[in-house]
Parts: structure tokens; sequence; C-alpha cells
């Protein structure tokens, strides 16, 4: 039992988990047919719940779970595979039905038109009775949380957003505030509303289907479940006190050290690389990490109109392909700040604490 | 077939045909102009409402007790709680640091034991000095201004902040020679 | 005898629900009665201001739950649970640092239902969970591409204000919980770009030689806390924001949510 704990709690560590929910998720789209089907459902889910219900027996991740505001993500935990499953279970189904010439299921059912009353009007009573009892009885049954007045002087420890919101505090573990706090979130905003103007994609309105849009759908997923979902359930879960990475199964001790020295590009140029000091002038000493961002957003964009995203590159246009790779690239910026963290320490790529410029 | 309206009046002999039409829209720009200058500034005004000018906030300076008061290499933790700063005193003087943690604002706790403060947030690690040197603060502890008043108190002024990155902490102010 | 037995039948509950039905004040209240033919049924849908939000007739495929999962139903009718339970809360509940948290307290302890906390609460982040899904539903169908693509805009914005009003909201009970999430929440707007007094390109701002433009009482998060640090007036701002300012636009915002939704056709559905 304990060895099975500590494998858990080795493998939940951020970089471990982040890395294989990743390769799960792109590997579960390439074999969606066997993936994506009723069966593992079927052991998938009942498995999760046993594995909840067999952990809570251990006192630790009790604590954790059981904490009051934690039940939404406790529900969430199941809610977003289960309809990222079934979302995947259509398209599949979709797909199947494309291939074998065969109407869409969506297709087959829009001749029908039905009454609004009672068809859909009665749906909806429903709805709204079943989610008046289950908020109801969620009320009942756990009280709101409420802690000790507020003290401005005692910063509890550790000290969380709401949930909703840890998946940028997260981002802060990789980033500055002005990025993981301002920029990121501008851009979030913006780049789901680019959405629709950058995906000209005309296929796949109105229907399940992952074959016609597999490219748009894995973007989406990565980005939703990976960069938003997980890093929520791991600052909920996984991050405790000092912010340090406990595993489900870890006692959270105050006073866990964890080594939390990193290193600026700079040093790693001018001092370690070249073996002098690093330059006085600010800009000489950044100016590695300037090409290199600069670098970053000027050199993919050209490559890849010429290759893998050549087609993307005529049918959208240069404006619209360029806003496009802009977006993405500041997306995937943030796995790559984490593998860079990770494997080297990397604090700032472009450090200047002068001007509160630390990228 | 397109028809060009005519214009609003018959033009004079060597006026250009349409100088009414014209002369109509730079009263239109103008109007325009007016009302779109109007609207900015009826917004700035609005949004300057939301920045008060008086504060119910603790006094910016508070006076810190006798400076013998205070033994070398321990942090005074009296003004925590109630003005938000922490007072050092070490061999050549004193100094004023900032409880605000410069990540993002959370309070660190003195570590007597370990010699640090420690961030609970984001695990930010500081030294005695003030000085950052793990977790993801970027920048050190801010220090205040200290003085000594007539009296023989000490005399902390927050308003005046003073910055290590800025090479603020060798201005006079920064430290109190004792 | 005869004269009880027929005023018992005209007591009767199906007589008597008839004799309503008839009545002026029923007939001028309902106007087209009970729906109990497919043209009443119509017509009810087109003559109730509530229920004309929907067509009268629908797509199957638009309407079957493993086509929208419900889920911007739910994150509607989430939205009037915490409507209703919020006006509830609010009489009883008084912003200040000398009263929020003893409220908080007596209304769990001292007034009677002492769940309407919690449904409000829950409710909250039920919400949270319900609008994220219905955004994963209306991606992986596809359901943003045209003609949908405004509505799709109005919704992120939608999507945003919800989880400002979850934090605006999570102020309130002024226990450790909130004063801390919303000091680190609120610290980031002082990271802004040039409005943050420690945001990047803050200090280049400058009346004349020295004075900075940008300081700590005069950057963004001082006009979003009213004050340098999370207190009185903070929490008296996000009281007002939470109570009035975001829902007034959220609920302007459905109700051109909703518009669109029909102006574009309907549900989404393969053309
Ligand atoms: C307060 C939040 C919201 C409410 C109350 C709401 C409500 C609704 C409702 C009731 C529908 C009808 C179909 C259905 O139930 O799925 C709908 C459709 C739609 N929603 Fe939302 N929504 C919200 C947020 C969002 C968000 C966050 C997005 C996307 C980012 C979005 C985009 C759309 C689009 C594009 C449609 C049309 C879908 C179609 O025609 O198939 N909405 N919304
Ligand atoms: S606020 Fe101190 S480390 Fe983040």
């Amino acid at each position: 039992m304990e060895t099975i704990k500590d494998i858990i709690n080795t493998l939940t560590a951020p970089e471990i988990l982040i890395t294989l929910a990743t390769i799960l998720l792109f590997v579960s789209a390439k074999y969606r047919h066997v993936f994506y089907t009723n069966t593992v459902a079927l052991v998938l889910f009942p498995a999760m719940f046993v594995f909840m219900a067999i952990s809570m027996f251990d006192e630790d991740f009790y604590l954790i779970v059981t904490k009051p505001d934690n039940v939404p993500i406790v529900g969430m935990l199941f809610l977003i595979p289960f309809f990222t499953w079934f979302s995947m279970r259509e398209a599949v189904r979709n797909d199947r039905r494309t291939d074998s010439g065969t109407p869409l299921i969506e297709k087959e059912e829009t001749a029908d038109k039905v009454l609004t009353w009672p068809d859909l009007v009665y749906t909806e009573l429903i709805a709204i009775v079943l989610l008046t009892v289950l908020l109801v009885g969620w009320s009942i049954l756990i009280p709101a949380p409420l802690e000790e007045s507020a003290n401005p002087a005692a910063t509890p420890n550790p000290s969380k957003a709401p949930w909703y919101f840890l998946g940028l505090q997260e981002m802060l573990v990789y980033f500055d505030p002005w990025l993981a706090g301002v920029v990121f979130p501008g851009l979030i905003i913006v780049g789901l509303m680019a959405i629709p103007y950058i995906d000209t994609n005309p296929k796949g309105n109105g229907y399940y289907t992952f074959k016609e849009r597999s490219w748009e759908i894995m973007t989406f997923l990565f980005g939703f479940l990976i960069l938003w979902v997980l890093l929520v359930i791991l600052g909920t879960f996984l991050r405790g006190p000092n912010w340090n990475f406990f595993g489900p199964y870890e006692y959270w001790d105050t006073h866990k050290l964890e080594a939390l020295v990193n290193v600026d590009l700079s040093d790693y140029f001018w001092v370690r690389l070249l073996g002098m000091g690093r330059p006085d002038n600010i800009l000489i000493r950044e100016s590695v990490g300037f090409l290199v961002v600069l670098g970053y957003f000027l050199i993919p964009p050209m490559v890849l109109a010429r290759t893998i995203f050549k087609r993307f590159y005529e049918n959208l246009g240069p404006a619209r392909y360029h806003i496009m790779v802009f977006l993405l690239l500041c997306m995937a910026s943030l796995p790559i700040k984490m593998v860079l963290r990770w494997l080297f320490n990397l604090k700032y790529i472009i450090g200047i604490p002068e001007f509160f410029f630390n990228i | 077939m397109s028809k060009v309206n005519p214009p609003l009046r018959a033009a004079k002999p060597g006026e250009p045909a349409d100088a009414g039409r014209r002369s109509f829209f730079s009263w239109m720009s103008l109007a325009w102009v007016s009302f779109t200058a109007s609207m900015l500034a009826a917004g700035t005004a609005t949004a300057r409402f939301m920045f008060p000018n008086v504060l119910f906030e603790p006094p910016l300076t508070f006076r810190a007790g006798r400076p013998e008061e205070l033994q070398v290499g321990i942090v005074d933790e009296r003004f925590k709680d109630s003005n938000q700063v922490w007072l050092v005193r070490e061999g050549g003087g004193i100094y004023a640091l900032s409880t605000t943690c410069t990540h993002l604002g959370c309070t660190p706790n003195w570590l007597s034991a370990e010699q640090k403060f420690k961030c609970p947030c984001h695990g930010s690690g500081f030294y005695i000095t003030g000085i950052n040197f793990e977790g993801p603060a970027p920048r050190p502890l801010e220090r205040f201004a200290i003085s000594l008043a007539d009296d023989g108190q000490l005399v902390i002024d927050k308003g005046r902040k003073f910055q290590q990155e800025k090479g603020q902490w060798e201005l006079p102010g920064a430290y109190l020679e004792f | 005898m005869s004269q009880l037995k027929e005023l018992l039948t005209s007591l009767s509950p199906t007589k008597l629900g008839e004799a309503i039905q008839k009545s002026q004040i029923y007939r001028s209240v309902f106007r087209v009665g009970v729906p109990v033919s497919d043209r009443k049924r119509m017509l009810v849908m087109l003559g109730n201001v509530f229920l004309h939000l929907h067509p009268v007739k629908v797509r199957k495929s638009g309407i079957r739950l493993r086509f929208t999962w419900c889920m911007g139903g739910i994150t509607f009718f989430l939205f009037l649970v915490l409507t209703f339970t919020g006006l509830l809360l609010m009489f009883y509940y008084r912003p200040t640092i000398e009263y929020a948290y003893v409220d908080i307290i007596d209304l769990r302890e001292q007034v009677p239902l002492g769940i309407m906390r919690e449904i409000h609460r829950w409710g909250a982040h039920a919400m949270v969970i319900s609008v994220w899904l219905h955004m994963v539903r209306v991606f992986m169908t596809g359901s943003y591409k045209p003609p949908r693509e405004f509505n799709w805009g109005v919704g992120v914005i939608l999507l945003v204000l919800t989880l400002l009003l979850s934090f605006t909201g999570y102020l309130l009970p002024w226990d450790q919980l909130a004063m801390w999430a919303i000091t680190v929440g609120s610290n980031m707007a002082r990271a802004t770009p040039f409005a943050g007094y420690e945001g990047p390109g803050a200090n280049l701002l400058t009346l004349g030689e020295n004075i900075p433009l940008i300081s700590s009482t005069s950057d963004a998060r001082f006009a979003l806390l009213g004050g340098t640090r999370v207190g009185e007036m903070a929490l008296l701002r996000f009281y007002v924001l939470h109570c009035v300012g975001l829902p007034l636009v959220a609920g302007f915002l459905m109700a051109v949510h909703f518009w669109r939704i029909r102006r574009d056709g309907g549900i989404s559905g393969p053309l």
C-alpha cells in the first residue's frame, strides 16, 4: 500500500503529471476508436470512483478532498473528463457515418421540427427541478466555508486564489505577475474571441466531428484541459504550504524544504558560458534574452508559413495567419517555460527588475 | 444608374459646384469632433471619480520607540501588525523593512531559526537584509525612510521608500547610523 | 338533498377549474388558455413574454440532450437562482468591516432557513463549471462558426463576467480566505503594464521631470480597491460591483446572447 502511495506521490509531481496528461490526451485522440467507446467509459469512470473511494482512507487525501471549497473540483474531476469523453465519442460515431456514407446523427433529425411546448419546455422544467434538488441537498449536507475574521497581518499558509483562478496562480510559478496575471488572461480572452475569425474551416459546423477539424479540436483541448483545468486541479490538490508541491497522500508539512534557487538566462550566458561577470549595462546584459524572445516571435511564423502551416498561410492570408501564429506562440510559451524551469531552473529569459520587465 | 444629389444651393459663378456640401461637411466634422471630445472628457472625469482623494487608512508616518530598545541581529516585529514594518538593527545601524512581499503582497514570516523571511503564498525567501534569494519574488523587500525625532524616538515615514535594485539603499534616510 | 348534490358537484375541482378558466381575470392574464391543442401550444409560445425567448418550433436535433447537454440553459437557471438568493442575502448583510463577518455568521446561526448562503455559494461554483462545459460543447459542435461568430464573442464576455462575479463575491464574507485571495488577486493589477505602479513601463510615465504619474495611489489597483490595501473601501466597491454592476451587465449581455441565438437561426445543426 505504502509503495503504491509513494509511486502516485511521485507521479503527480507537476512535471510528470503535466507530461503524462499531455501524452494521454494525444494518444487517446490518435486511437480514439478504441478509447472513446462505451467499454472504456464503463471501466474508466467506475475505476476513478473506486480509486477516490479507497484513497479516502488516507488521512492526508481525505483532508484535502473534503475541504468544502474543494468539493466542486472533485465534481469537476468527473464532469470534465466525462463530457470530453462524450463529445469525442459522438465525434467518432459521426465520422464513422461520414465514412460509410450514412447521414450524420444530427442530420437525421434536422428535418423534424417539433413544438417547443411541450418538447423543449418540459425538458427544461425537468432539468430545473433536478438541479434545484441537487443544489438544496448539497447545501444542507455541506456548510459553506468560513474561516477566522480577516486579519491583514497574518497570511494563512498556503493562501490560495479562488479555485477557478488557480490555473493563473500556477502560472505565477513560471511567469511574473504582469504576464501571468495581466497579459496572459487578456490574451486568453482575446484569443477565445478570435477563434471564429481564425478558424475558417467551413466543415464541422453544427455537429460533432473529429476528423474534419482534428487540428482545431486538439489545440482547444490542449489549452482547456491541460493548461487550464489540469493546472486548477494541481493548484487545488497538490500545492500546499509555501506553494510547494505535495503528493495526494503527503502530509502538508510547513517546513518542507525545496530548493527554489533559480538562474537567469543572463547568468547562464555571461557567467557560466563565457566565464565573465554580468555586464553593467542593462541592455547588453539582457541582449541574449531580447534576441531569444524576438527570435521566438519572428522566426517560427516565417518558417511555419513555408512548411507545415503552408495551407493555413494560403487559406488565411497574411494578417489572420500572423495573428493566429502569434496567439499560438503565446500559448506555447507556457509549456516551454515550464520545461525550461524543470530542466534548467531557468527563472527569467529577460530579467530587468529595475523596470519590472521580466519575462 | 447612379444619381448625383443636386447641390444644396446654386453655385455662384467662379465657385466649385459642391462648395455648399463641403462647408456643410466641415461643420459636421466640427460637431462630431466636439461631440467625441466632450464624451472623452466626461469619460475621463467619471474615471477620476473612482480615485478617492482622502483615504481612511492609518497615517503613513509613525513613531517606533527608542532605538536602544532594539537588539542587534534581532528582527523587531512589534509594528508588523499595526504598521506593516519590521525594524532591524545590525552592527552599524537600523533600517525599516516593509512587510509586503514584492511578489504579490502577502506578508512573509520571520523564521529566526533559518534566519530568513519566508513568504507563505508562493515561497519567496528574503535574507534579514531584505534581499531576495529564492522563489518568485523579483526584487528585495522595500525599506522605508527612518530618522530620529528630537525626543530621541525613531520616526518611520512610509511615504518614502527605498528600493535596493535602484541603488536607493545608499541614500540618506534608508538607514539610520546608530 | 339534490340541491346539496348540485352544490357539491359545482364545487368539484373540475368544475371549479372550468369556472376559473372562464372568469374574466383568468382570461385577461392567460390569453391562450391551457395549451391542449397544437394551435394553442404555438400561441402560448408567442404570447408569453418569458416563453417567447424560444421559437415556436425547434429542430429536433437542436434540443436533444446529447447535443446541447442543456448546459447553456443550466447556466442561465443558475444565474436566476443566484440573483434570487443573492437578493435575500442582501436583506441581512452589511458591507462594512465592522459587520460583514458577523452578519455572515448570523446568516447561518440566527436567520431562519440557514442554508441561503450555502445555496448561493454552491450555486456560484456550479455556474462556473457549467459555463465552462457550455463553452466546451459549443466548441466541440463547431457552433461558433458563421453565422454565430458574434454570439461566441458575447459568450466569452459572459464567461469573464461569471468569473468576475464569483471573484467579487469571494471578498464579502470578510474572512481570512476572502481577504488573502483578494489581496493576491488584486495585487496582480499592480503589475499591469503602464497602468500599475509595478508594471513594466509605469516608471516611463512621469509628469515633467520627476513626479511619477503612476504611483500606488493612482494606479489600476488603487481604482479597484479604492485605497492602497484591501480595506473598508475595497469591501464596499466589491459589494457594489457584485450586487449591482456586474449582474446588470451580465443580464444585459444574456439578453443579447439569447436574442442572437434566434437571429442566427436557432441552435446550430448540420446544413
Ligand atoms: C452566463 C453565461 C452563458 C449563458 C447563460 C448562456 C446561455 C446559452 C443558452 C441557453 C444557449 C442555448 C443552447 C444551449 O443551451 O447550449 C446558448 C447558446 C450559445 N452559447 Fe451561450 N451562454 C453563456 C456563455 C457562453 C459562453 C462562455 C460561450 C462561448 C465562449 C457561449 C457561446 C454560445 C454560442 C455560440 C451559442 C449558440 C450555440 C448553437 O447555436 O449551437 N455562451 N447559450
Ligand atoms: S506573494 Fe510572496 S511569494 Fe508570492
